[in-house]
């Protein structure tokens, strides 16, 4: 076991006796839960450094605090690390992720573990001893074993949303977080970190968490991502969230998007985009499922299986006439739909009388009209009694909500 | 009887007429007309950039803050100082020093912007932790010093407005304490800049004071240096006021709570340029006020903050001491609250700690604990009987002035990073400023250190 601002005050010996100062580990695959130290770099300063791989070394001597290696004329350039990540460099004082306990820190030091010759990164250590025993230089040792956090739990971000195209390795753990608490752990991160780590989520994640930040924060991380996850996050992101945002960039990338995107979820967002944001309009969804009036419960059922699987929001089934304009009937709830007799029709099981909404509505009243019924979800409908799209109670909540509480409203239904 | 035809869920749906409805937005929301393949669209629900002169307003922000903080009371005593003692003598150092912090300001802005970090924590990043402990050192000497300079401005301030110091201070450090913690910042900030526009009366008052202006003109542009312990003690007090060590954090980070994207930085830029162009006309014209004034008229010591307000004689007469009372207040109160909240701020986030105004104490006790005891311990000593203000006050200035430099070269070997910076790395123009500041104010205070010295050994 040995933390690594010990190792680094260690000197590097070859067999002909040549010492020189250790300067660095690198390690590279982080994609194991400890990772292997593969490469030692040493050296005075950045123009003198070598680099050897791991297995020239023939042993540490812990009491005369030396690192035996075989031979510095093998050494290599300190470019051919490419990729991998150097402990010193890279990790130590940088920020990490501390899974287990859902906090942003620093890695004050880093606790590698020794076994067969082969060095392991095994923890970080965020206790303020460790910076104590940097600064002491080897005079002060206490360490304070509380504080190490298992490599296993850690996340660690370069702080450049760049890297994961160029092919770096993650850890990638952070992935079975729920998305609240992944927007919530980067809401205490620099944004070119926030926008490294969505980056490397899968889409659905990465665009689940996008939705759950600040408006302020989504736009600041979404304009530092690559322009196809841009793409494909707004494609995954609710409708009227990715509205919200589109709407808030500037108007040659908002066109730019608009035009690139897949023609339907595209087309969801110019509909919703048509209206004001201090309108009803601009906070509904547009993505809710939709019922021909004259089919039977059995047959509706086969019908909606695919169309259930998309959107957030399921608790309605809105019945809607199939012949243009669509004109809206009734709304039948999801249990009522689950409880229902195959043969009776939606018709008869739908619910015909409906409080509704115009899309120019003030939201502030709409929002306190949904509030007072209890009802998840109100319709808002068009002139000619089409169904434009639906007010969800979340969009009602952080319209009435105090300023320092909507960024931590649930969004149930986005 | 009012009667609506909108769905209110007593009729079936089926059986309304909606014909009544409106069915477009009104026109007073604006359109943008877009091409989307192919088809044209009127979208409403696109926020267009504010146009005209509001667009140059919302440019203004974290420059202008910074600037308006830093003619807080050690400035104006500084300032005040020199114009008092030297008369148009020193004129050629603001001259020199707007470019500075200009230059500065914006340098730092850029970090933030590129970086998305403050500056202590890429002190960390790019030197480690002992460098960042010595960076944050300097913070809490230079930012210390400053906090009670605060509240003894608001006590000067109360003073003038004849109002009791001894209760004054003690309620102005708990409202402002609360005012963070649980009210709304932003808005309390812009109440204290409107406060600090006061201090617009100097440059009439400088008008209005009839000084000799081939004087003025000799004296920003014509150095003159006197080997004179107070001279070169000023100078440096100048120096450290005009670019205060908290500014150059303030800047950082708030440019990054803004969330400049890297790619669209550019405005703030002209933020923190015009920032510098004005806080630095406003200390000039006090120089200029002072030095037609109480120069001229031989008080050439200014001992209290009534002495200085008298500059403002000319222009407000009667009600000069008023004036000047509400303008010293407003700049001590914005000051005082974002000292400590920069100090917090750049500590927890060195050492990764959970930091922002939106937090409560159970979430960043580290965070609010600096804060509080910021505040305590600027009022606890700005309540102590009979400490000589003016000079203390000039005298954390000189301070900040001898730790100036040590920030600078941070600074600038951050921003000429390649890795770091980017495209946003110092052009060579900047450069060339840069270290021209850096060599300016070393050689200022290695000079004036060394005065010391030699005087100390006599």
């Amino acid at each position: 076991m040995a933390m690594l601002s010990d190792l680094l005050r260690f000197r590097v010996a070859d067999a002909h006796g040549r010492t020189a100062r250790l300067a660095d580990l690198a390690i590279s695959l982080l994609d194991t839960d400890y990772p292997l130290v593969t490469h030692l770099v040493y050296g005075q300063n950045q123009n003198t450094e070598g680099v050897l791989p791991w297995h020239a070394v023939r042993g540490i001597d812990r009491a005369k605090r030396l690192v035996e290696v075989e031979n510095f004329d093998n050494a290599q350039d300190v470019d051919s690390l490419g990729q991998a990540v150097r402990l010193r460099w890279d990790v130590l004082d940088a920020l990490i992720l501390d899974l287990r306990n859902r906090r942003v820190t620093r890695a004050n030091d880093l606790w590698l573990e020794e076994k067969d010759k082969q060095l392991r990164l095994s923890a970080a250590d965020t206790s303020a001893r460790a910076i104590l025993r940097r600064i002491a230089r080897g005079w002060y040792r206490g360490v304070d074993r509380r504080a190490l956090y298992d490599w296993k739990y850690i996340e660690f971000l370069r702080g450049d949303p760049r890297a994961v195209k160029a092919g770096a390795v993650y850890h990638r753990r952070i992935i079975h977080l729920p998305p609240g608490e992944i927007a919530q752990l980067s809401a205490a991160m620099p944004y070119l970190h926030a926008a490294e780590l969505l980056e490397l989520l899968p889409e659905q994640l990465a665009a689940d968490t996008l939705e759950v930040m600040s408006l302020e924060r989504q736009l600041q991380v979404f304009e530092e991502l690559d322009e196809k996850r841009a793409l494909q996050v707004l494609r995954f992101m609710a409708p009227d969230l990715a509205a919200d945002l589109v709407g808030h960039l500037d108007t040659e990338t908002a066109l730019q998007y608009l035009n690139r995107l897949p023609r339907e979820s595209g087309e969801r967002i110019v509909d919703l985009l048509r209206y004001p944001e201090n309108t009803v309009g601009g906070i509904m969804t547009n993505d809710v499922v939709i019922v021909s009036p004259t089919l039977k419960v059995g047959e509706a059922r086969q019908v909606l299986r695919e169309k259930l699987k998309g959107p957030d929001f399921v608790y309605f089934l809105y019945v809607v006439e199939d012949e243009a304009p669509h004109k809206l009937h009734g709304v039948i709830s999801l249990r009522q739909f689950l409880m229902a007799e195959d043969d009776q029709t939606i018709e008869e099981l739908m619910n015909p009388y409906l409080i509704t909404l115009s899309p120019l509505d003030s939201p502030r009243v709409a929002a306190y009209k949904l509030l007072n019924s209890q009802l998840a979800a109100m319709p808002v409908i068009g002139a000619e009694r089409q169904l434009l799209g639906t007010v969800t109670i979340d969009a009602a909540i952080s319209q009435v909500a105090p300023l320092s509480w909507r960024a931590q409203a649930p969004r149930i239904f986005s | 009887m009012k009667q609506t035809n909108a769905p209110d869920g007593l009729e079936p749906l089926k059986d309304l007429d909606l014909s009544g409805l409106p069915s477009r937005p009104r026109s007073i929301y604006p359109a943008v007309r877009l091409n989307i393949r192919g088809r044209s669209v009127s979208l409403r629900g696109l926020r267009r950039p504010p146009g005209g002169l509001l667009r140059w307003l919302v440019i203004l922000g974290p420059g202008l803050i910074t600037s308006a903080a830093g003619n807080d009371a050690g400035g104006i005593a500084t300032y005040s100082s020199a114009g008092a003692r030297f008369g148009y003598d020193l004129i050629w150092v603001m001259t020199l020093i707007t470019v500075s912090l200009a230059v500065v300001q914006e340098m730092c802005a850029r970090l933030g912007a590129a970086t998305g970090r403050g500056l202590l924590d890429l002190i960390r990043e790019r030197f480690g932790i002992g460098w960042a402990l010595l960076a944050m050192g300097v913070l809490f000497v230079a930012n210390g010093g400053v906090i009670v300079t605060e509240f003894m401005g608001i006590g000067a301030a109360a003073e003038l407005l004849g109002l009791p110091k001894l209760l004054v201070v003690p309620l102005a450090a708990i409202i402002l304490w609360y005012l963070i913690i649980f009210g709304s910042y932003g808005w309390v900030e812009k109440v204290f800049l409107v406060m600090t526009l006061v201090f617009f009366a100097y440059p009439v008052a400088a008008v209005l004071a009839r000084p000799d202006w081939s004087e003025v003109a000799r004296g920003a542009l014509v150095p003159t240096l006197q080997l004179d312990q107070e001279y070169l003690f000023l100078l440096v007090g100048l120096l450290g006021t005009t670019i205060s060590p908290f500014m150059l954090f303030f800047q950082q980070s708030s440019t990054v709570e803004r969330g400049v994207a890297r790619r669209h930085y550019g405005p703030e830029r002209l933020d923190a340029h015009t920032g510098a162009i004005f806080s630095n006309l406003i200390a000039v014209t006090m120089i200029i006020v002072t030095a037609a004034t109480l120069y001229q008229a031989g008080q050439t010591h200014i001992e209290t903050a009534a002495d200085a307000a008298l500059a403002l004689e000319p222009f407000a007469g009667a009600a000069a001491t008023t004036l000047f009372g509400v303008g010293l207040l407003g700049a001590s109160l914005l000051a005082g609250a974002v000292l400590p909240l920069t100090t917090a701020y750049a500590v927890s986030e060195v050492f990764g700690m959970p930091k922002g105004v939106n937090l409560d104490f159970r979430r960043a006790p580290i965070f609010f604990g600096l804060f509080t005891g910021m505040i305590l311990f600027g009022t606890g000593l700005a309540l102590v009987p009979d400490l000589p203000v003016i000079q203390w006050l000039v005298a954390v200035q000189v301070l900040n002035g001898v730790l100036l430099p040590i920030l600078l070269l941070f600074i600038l070997r951050l921003i000429n990073d390649r890795r770091l910076m980017g495209p946003l790395k110092n052009s060579r123009l900047y450069n060339i400023l840069g270290w021209g500041t850096f060599a300016l104010i070393t050689v200022a205070v290695v000079v004036m250190l060394g005065g010391q010295v030699i005087s100390f050994l006599r």
